[in-house]
């Protein structure tokens, strides 16, 4: 019993950073109809930049949890910029300003001069594109086939986590958090600090994205563009807006996840954007258009993780093979896309998601 | 001059023009037949011919003047050969994909299946090549006329998550199955026999002269390379491709009129043969690499699959090729250039100091690729070629 309670416990825990991931997923795709692997890509940089806030820059881990949210949600709505709208002249400023700097700053510079260098070459950058874009003209809504808006996402992922392992290297690096190693033992089950922050955090802000989705006025105008797109524009509701907020929410969920996930005991380093990968089940289980959906299925994902680890692990005594272990190591990162893949045979939308209704 | 006469001067010399172009070259088809002819006018004719020529001669020149451009900077004969091998798995993917319209991340599953069979086969089992290189596309078929019916009863979004999933199901396998795939350290393929009764590729000679490995592996890969660029055009500019064609673009509709979408369908063959295809460039990949491991068949490789196919253009055989040539030897090429010139902010060596590593580099590169000819020519290059061609052919009126 013990061991089950404590698989428990660990699954909510794990289940509760795969349903911020999942909350992630969802608005965008509710809003947009994209599913956005770059999501990995904002849990990385948010990891990195709460890291980087709590430890070099002298500030705490709440600091380092604020600022980071904010930063990934700011990046978040300019890749919907850059995609969905294709105005790049903030990416390109922004990535000409920063190659600029990095590169007065190896090439011996002071600080100073790097960052006004850096400055005045994303300025540039940004005047030159806009212009450029301001000629070109408005090109539209994107033609790309729904797969290439995926497939864009994905190629971006790609970017930033390399961009992030030249940064922060590939070595582990551990983040200054007030819980460390620090746990409760409650009847026979420990219970990390760490973890309980991360289904603490995860609990706040889904009550705040259920309580802004639900009563506020951009959540009912997220839900009317979602339900039909045109009426919600005949309505008056900026698509602009919505789209720029569900991608700043999704950004800000990621950034908090990587900042959860690399608590405690846990370390960071560029593979973490795996998470990303190991949350699709839930998604699929919950439904790619549920918010709801993404609760339950993060939770329901991360129990079942922890559940097969746990018993892969030490076999019960009424399960008819005695030893698992040719199952392998890291089986059940496997089995909940076993689970995934039979739901989905069972019922092709997910157990909450909405079916999808074709014209011809 | 009145208006009417400039006008009347502007149609005469319109009519001029057209009646030389049409006297020039035969462009109107005038039968069905002309529209699937692969080869149609004299200019693709010629074309052929020196593709032909450039197979033959490329492996005996490649150190010579015009070619060392290339061979000086990295591409060897032997990066040729991996472009080859890339290429035959982009185009069993560009029929699924492009074709088909379905999108699957889990094509280095099946590059893989023929690897480790190959290695198995010819390793342990010992089997002559024609025959490995027989059972593993034969392998492969199985497998994606398996995976095929699972995968293709869901659509868009839902489907290139499960093959996400396929492709962690698969790697797992491949690190568990010890006794096949060697497990985390991988497997030799240094056993397996690639000699074609008395053709030894490993050891050529012909005319008295000698060649080897990287030569007799080049005429050998871009002979299959040819061989299935034909069979895949021929069933795409046939009855079935049209039917994947009607899939791809509403299969609703391709269903009512009597395409066959269901478990044994069109959609589940396209899977099973681009499959097949893609075992086929595993079963030459394993003898071209001597060792493979679980490492050379994750994520990223689906995804450099995913990226050949888009640079080279969705749905064309030839952009397959030029995708897998450019996404093969661009590393390469980085890689020589950094090496011999320095690129500012590049780390050739993992000592060196530098922004980024080569590898990073190259992953980024791709990244930004996929992203830049999805957002600005989602045809890819055939997209753009396609462009500057009809420019031409019908110069002066280009708009």
């Amino acid at each position: 019993m013990t061991t089950f309670l404590q698989a428990t416990f660990d699954g909510v825990a794990t289940g509760s950073l795969y349903a911020l991931i999942v909350l992630g997923f969802v608005v965008i795709y509710r809003a947009t109809g994209i599913i956005n692997f770059a999501q990995g890509g904002a849990l990385l940089l948010g990891g990195y930049i709460t890291y980087n806030v709590s430890t070099s820059w002298g500030g705490n881990y709440f600091l380092g949890i604020i600022f980071s949210v904010a930063v990934c949600a700011g990046f978040s709505v300019l890749l919907q910029r850059a995609m969905l709208q294709r105005i790049f002249r903030e990416v390109v400023g922004i990535s000409a300003g920063l190659l600029g700097w990095a590169a007065l700053f190896y090439n011996g510079t002071t600080h100073l001069v790097g960052l006004i260098g850096g400055v005045v070459i994303g300025v540039l950058a940004y005047l030159i594109t806009a212009r450029i874009e301001a000629r070109v003209g408005d090109r539209g809504p994107s033609e790309l086939p729904l797969f290439g808006a995926i497939m864009v996402t994905i190629g971006v992922l790609f970017i930033i986590k390399q961009v992030a392992a030249s940064i922060w290297g590939f070595a582990e690096l551990s983040v200054d958090d007030p819980w460390e190693l620090s746990t409760s033992v409650v009847g026979d089950v420990v219970l990390q600090h760490s973890k309980l922050a991360a289904i603490a955090m995860a609990a706040v802000a889904l009550g705040v994205f259920f309580v802004v989705d639900r009563y506020s006025r951009i959540g009912i105008a997220m839900r009317a563009t979602h339900f039909d797109h045109e009426a919600a524009i005949a309505q008056g509701i900026s698509t602009k807006i919505v789209f720029a907020t569900a991608f700043a929410i999704a950004g800000g969920v990621a950034a908090l996840a990587g900042s959860a996930a690399t608590a405690g005991p846990e370390l960071i380093t560029p593979n973490l954007d795996f998470v990303v990968f190991l949350a699709f089940p839930a998604m699929i289980l919950g439904g790619l258009d549920s918010p709801a959906g993404a609760v339950a299925g993060g939770l329901l994902v991360g129990w079942i993780q922890n559940l097969v680890k746990t018993y892969v692990a030490t076999t019960p005594a009424w399960f008819p093979i005695e030893d698992l272990d040719w199952l392998g190591a890291g089986f059940e990162r496997v089995a909940i896309f076993i689970v995934m893949i039979i739901v989905l045979m069972v019922r092709p939308y997910g157990l909450l998601g909405t079916e999808e209704v074709r014209r011809v | 001059m009145s208006a009417a006469a400039t006008s009347r001067k502007r149609f005469a010399w319109t009519r001029r023009v057209s009646a030389t172009a049409s006297n020039k070259a035969q462009k109107m088809h005038v039968h069905y037949r002309d529209d699937l002819r692969l080869f149609p006018n004299r200019l693709r004719r010629a074309a052929l011919a020196v593709m032909i020529l450039a197979w033959a001669f490329i492996p005996v020149l490649w150190d010579v003047a015009p070619f060392t451009l290339l061979s000086g900077n990295g591409i060897s004969l032997n990066t040729l050969a991996y472009a080859g091998v890339f290429s035959i798995a982009a185009i069993g993917l560009n029929l699924l994909t492009g074709y088909t319209g379905q999108v699957s991340l889990g094509h280095s599953v099946f590059l893989a299946v023929g690897a480790y069979s190959t290695a198995y086969a010819g390793s342990v089992w010992g089997w002559p090549m024609w025959l490995w290189i027989l059972f593993a596309p034969a392998l492969g078929w199985l497998v994606g006329a398996a995976v095929g019916p699972f995968a293709l009863r869901l659509r868009g979004n839902y489907l290139v998550i499960v093959t996400l999933g396929l492709v962690f199901i698969g790697e797992h396998i491949f690190r568990n199955w010890k006794s096949v795939t060697g497990g985390n350290t991988g497997t030799s393929a240094a056993g397996v026999e690639v000699k074609l009764g008395f053709i030894d590729f490993e050891n050529l000679s012909l005319f008295g002269k000698s060649f080897g490995k990287d030569e007799s592996y080049f005429w050998l890969i871009w002979l299959l390379v040819a061989l299935v660029a034909w069979l895949t055009k021929n069933v795409v500019r046939t009855r079935p491709g049209r039917a994947l064609q009607a899939v791809r673009d509403q299969d609703i509709a391709a269903e009512i009129i009597g395409i066959d979408v269901g478990i044994t369908g069109y959609k589940t063959q396209a899977f099973a043969w681009s499959s097949a295809i893609a075992a086929l460039a595993g079963a030459l990949y394993a003898p071209l690499q001597l060792f493979i491991s679980p490492g050379d068949f994750t994520l990223l490789v689906s995804i450099q699959f995913i990226a050949m196919i888009i640079l080279g253009g969705m749905g064309t055989i030839y952009g397959s090729i030029i995708g897998a040539l450019v996404i093969t030897a661009m590393p390469r090429l980085i890689d020589g250039i950094s090496a011999d010139y320095g690129v500012p902010g590049v780390a050739a060596k993992s000592t060196d100091s530098g922004l980024v590593s080569i590898a990073s580099l190259n992953v980024i590169i791709y990244g930004f690729l996929i992203a830049l000819f999805l957002l600005v020519e989602h045809r890819g290059l055939a997209g753009i070629w396609v462009r500057i061609r009809n420019y031409f052919s019908t110069w002066p009126f280009s708009y």
